[in-house]
């Protein structure tokens, strides 16, 4: 057997000649657990794609066992014992547990019908074999959310993979349930099997894994072990290696005064993911909460603007008690709120630029009977200039917009309803660099005249570039408030991955 | 001033596109074109004005129910209880005007008509709100909760009715129907018209009618924008419940009774087609009540050629039936475009 279980080697791929990948090499010994590890865009699943047969690699070489071996399909990676096991779980939950475990490869009697007893039985000796107490007749809904990993690996296994890639298997588990999955992947290890273990959570990958490799736009920069005899890799160490020292940034931000307390949010929950929130917004500032994927941010945004029960804690506006029962309370207390995942929650698709437009404010329209159109058009002509949306027409359909006009014209609506308090998820999400400025450039007058902004957003350099200050969270709680001075990449990546400064 | 002119501009660009509305109203041509066939091939038994008078008569109260039914599919809904509340409501406002029409002077036969009226208005309304309510704070489906309701109404009707009907005691009540307008237009013709009106404002100048449209296109975008969307869709339901009770006004008078197990029969499906054939998408957001009226049109249009060409009675469904297939199948390729 070779020291190695696979080696890839050199491997090289550009998409329309920009390259993604730059002679990166990855070797993973049998039984070990090997992070893989950088940030969004670094070409961490590109690679992988590459092992699961997703797309093909422009140059370079694979080895698996010590031979080489090419992969030009998913089914060929299947073949040589490759499992890819991706974050949104392939589990059917009306289904036993032995009926996912066979999916698609269902054993049957040679008349077809089906031969429940020895999937069973094979389920069974798979889940003796991982050391996992799970019934195979199970229903998988009833089942909490780390069974649903272990049945994607228990498939795997079934599949006769002994290589398994395992992409942030654990952005949607409580910590037991992390603790669970993570027993299993010891089990497994002890077996000889090598896991490729992608995640943000640094904290996680000290705890769990062997050895590490790094990558940082396409390149590799370094590969090492965990545990050496000069000590333990840190998160914090890790977290230096991803971002690297060459982060560039264009200035948006301007200095403006800050005013008194007009939010006070008191040990707020909400279920099921957010746990004992407290903070105080002023008006003139802008606070970003920032955090991992499952952090909470955008459920902390909900919750303040009525979209989700609160479950304990209190709401305070410039002193008073209130409760947004629904977002229409919200809008009438002067909350805006600028949603995450714009063609679901932000724009009416067959509603005009102008009617989305005034969409939240149609009362302020009111003639005689009914609405003035023609005083909806200007007011949508005025936002039309003051925010540059480039629009065929105002009486076009918002969808024939890009994805940044319609993310203006979503805050345009929020701006016409004078908002003293703004809540922006996401709000760059899917939007091209330029518009990005310029949405920044909107934040940061609303923050001068005065508007108390939260901005919950997951990209750091956003965080670093517009906020006065931020919270960082981690699973449903604040874990650490930085001041814009103290605010770094670093220090984020630090605390949203479940680390603690100094 | 930049922007004063700038609209200006796009209003007379929009003004100007008369084209486009023909475009986008694909229906009339297809109407218009159904019409010039027929006069072709059936002469002066189609291509008469009486026909066409009689055309609009007997669709006045399909046209209705179609009104109130293109908001409620608009807002992303369906009621399927529309006939059998109609038996309901027309049981309630004969039984309220008979009672007032024996406690009074012959004289006053119109107040105990008002009564009924009143009566009728203001169950349907209640009907409509309780299917609403059930829908948004119930979370109920509106297929099931309608579905459920339709054979309530009708039940209970048929329990109380036993089985029969209801006939108005009231001698002027039949004159609400049955009169004409400068003696060639009948009365129920010029209700739809009105009625027509009055929804084409309601959709496209108020607030309720933008915020149906919102609710059904997109709910969770606009709940997010701080719209009550329960209320919206509670009000579609009442109002869907003031048209069954304008239409059975119409067809009570009409008929003078109304009968528990034949009245109001099918009409929910029928006014579904008319809303569907006018282009109202299914799964809600869009549609026009223009469209609606044209939909209403070519349905009573062709039912009437289909009757004076002499095609077999249990035969009409089945055309009926396959313009409503063509009609969704050439929305679709008009979405997929």
């Amino acid at each position: 057997m070779s020291e190695y279980a696979l080696k890839m080697i050199d491997i090289d791929k550009s998409f329309d000649t920009v390259p993604v990948l730059k002679n990166v090499s990855l070797f993973v010994r049998p039984g070990e657990i090997h992070a893989l590890l950088g940030e969004n865009g670094a070409g961490k699943t590109t690679l992988m794609n590459i092992l699961g047969g997703v797309i093909e690699a422009g140059s370079g070489k694979i080895e698996i066992g010590g031979k080489e071996v090419s992969i030009h399909s998913p089914s060929a990676s299947q073949h040589h014992g490759i499992a890819f096991i991706h974050q949104e779980l392939n589990v059917v939950n009306d289904l036993y547990v032995y009926e996912n475990m066979f999916l698609g490869y269902e054993l049957t009697n040679k008349y077809g019908r089906i031969n429940a007893k020895d999937m069973i039985g094979r389920s069974r000796e798979i889940f003796d074999y991982m050391g996992v107490k799970l019934d195979p007749k199970a229903m998988v809904g009833d089942l909490d959310a780390s069974y649903k990993q272990i049945i994607e690996i228990a498939k795997a296994l079934l599949r006769n993979a002994n290589i398994i890639i395992m992409d942030e298997p654990t952005s949607s588990l409580t910590s037991a349930e992390i603790e669970h999955v993570f027993e299993i992947m010891r089990n497994l290890k002890e077996k000889w099997a090598s896991i490729i273990f992608i995640s943000h959570k640094l904290g996680e990958v000290v705890e769990i894994c062997d050895r590490y490799t790094v990558l940082r736009n396409g390149e590799k920069i370094i590969e090492d072990d965990i545990h050496k005899p000069e000590g333990t890799a840190t998160p914090e160490m890790l977290a230096r290696y991803m971002v690297g020292r060459d982060v560039l940034s264009v200035e948006v931000y301007e200095e403006h005064s800050i005013g008194e307390v007009i939010l006070q949010v008191e040990n707020l929950s909400a279920h099921p993911d957010l746990k004992d929130v407290s903070f105080q917004l002023r008006k003139g500032e802008i606070l970003a909460f920032t955090g991992l994927l499952g952090d909470g941010r955008t459920e902390l945004a909900r919750a303040i603007f009525g979209d989700l029960k609160i479950h304990s804690g209190s709401i305070k506006v410039s002193g008073k008690k209130i409760v947004n029962k629904s977002p229409e309370k919200a809008r009438k207390r002067k909350f805006g709120y600028v949603p995450d995942n714009r063609k679901e929650n932000g724009i009416v698709k067959d509603l005009t630029v102008t009617e989305n437009i005034t969409l939240s404010t149609l009362g302020s329209f009111k003639k005689l009977l009914g609405i003035n159109r023609k005083k909806e058009n200007e007011v949508a002509e005025g936002f039309v200039q003051s925010l540059r949306i480039k629009v065929p027409s105002l009486d076009s359909y918002i969808t024939s917009l890009s994805g940044g006009n319609q993310q203006k014209a979503v805050l345009a609506k929020w701006l016409h309803s004078k908002p003293e308090i703004m809540i922006f998820a996401n709000p760059t999400q899917g939007v091209d660099v330029g518009a990005k400025n310029e949405i920044y450039a909107q934040i940061m007058q609303l923050a001068k005249k005065g508007v108390a902004v939260m901005v919950m957003s997951g990209e750091a350099q956003e965080v670093i570039k517009i906020c006065d200050r931020v919270c960082v969270m981690y699973h449903g709680e604040i874990k650490g408030e930085l001041d814009r001075t103290e605010c770094t990449e670093e220090a984020l990546m630090i605390l949203s991955t479940g680390g603690s400064l100094n | 001033m930049i922007v004063n002119q700038k609209v200006a501009e796009r209003e007379r660009s929009m003004t100007l596109s008369l084209g486009k509305v023909w475009g986008q109203y694909s229906i009339i041509w297809v109407l218009l074109g159904i019409i010039i066939i027929a006069s072709i091939f059936l002469g002066e038994s189609f291509l008469d004005i009486q026909n066409f008078v009689n055309i609009l008569r007997n669709n006045a109260i399909l046209g209705i129910l179609a009104l109130g039914m293109a908001f409620i599919i608009i807002s992303g809904n369906i009621d399927l209880s529309i006939g059998s509340m109609l038996v309901a409501v027309g049981a309630i406002a004969i039984a309220i005007t008979n009672f007032f029409g024996t406690l009074f002077n012959p004289e006053l036969g119109w107040l105990a008509i008002v009564f009924g009226i009143l009566a009728a208005l203001i169950c349907s309304a209640v009907f409509g709100a309780l299917s609403g309510l059930i829908v948004t704070k119930g979370r109920v489906p509106s297929f099931i909760v309608t579905l459920g309701f339709l054979s309530i109404y009708r039940s209970v009707s048929m329990y109380f009715m036993e089985g029969g009907g209801f006939f108005s005691n009231v001698p002027a009540f039949t004159k609400i129907s049955n009169s004409n307008l400068f003696g060639i237009i009948p009365l129920p013709i010029i209700y739809f018209a009105i009625i027509a009106a009055a929804c084409y404002y309601i959709a496209k100048y108020t607030r309720f009618g933008r915020h149906v449209y919102a609710v059904g296109s997109n709910e969770k975008a606009a709940r997010l924008s701080g719209i009550n969307t329960d209320r919206v869709k509670i009000l579609a339901f009442m109002l869907m419940g003031l048209m069954v009770a304008l239409a059975v006004i119409i067809e009570t008078s009409r008929m003078n009774s109304i009968n528990a197990t034949s009245s109001g029969q099918g009409y929910e499906l029928n006014a579904i087609a008319a809303v569907v054939i006018g282009g109202v998408a299914m799964n809600g957001g869009r549609g026009s009540i223009i469209g609606v009226v044209f939909g209403v049109l070519l349905l009573g249009v062709i039912s009437n050629i289909l009757n004076i060409a002499g095609v077999d009675v249990f035969l009409v469904n089945a055309i009926k039936g396959t313009l409503v297939v063509l009609a969704v199948l050439l929305q679709r390729k008009e979405a997929v475009r």
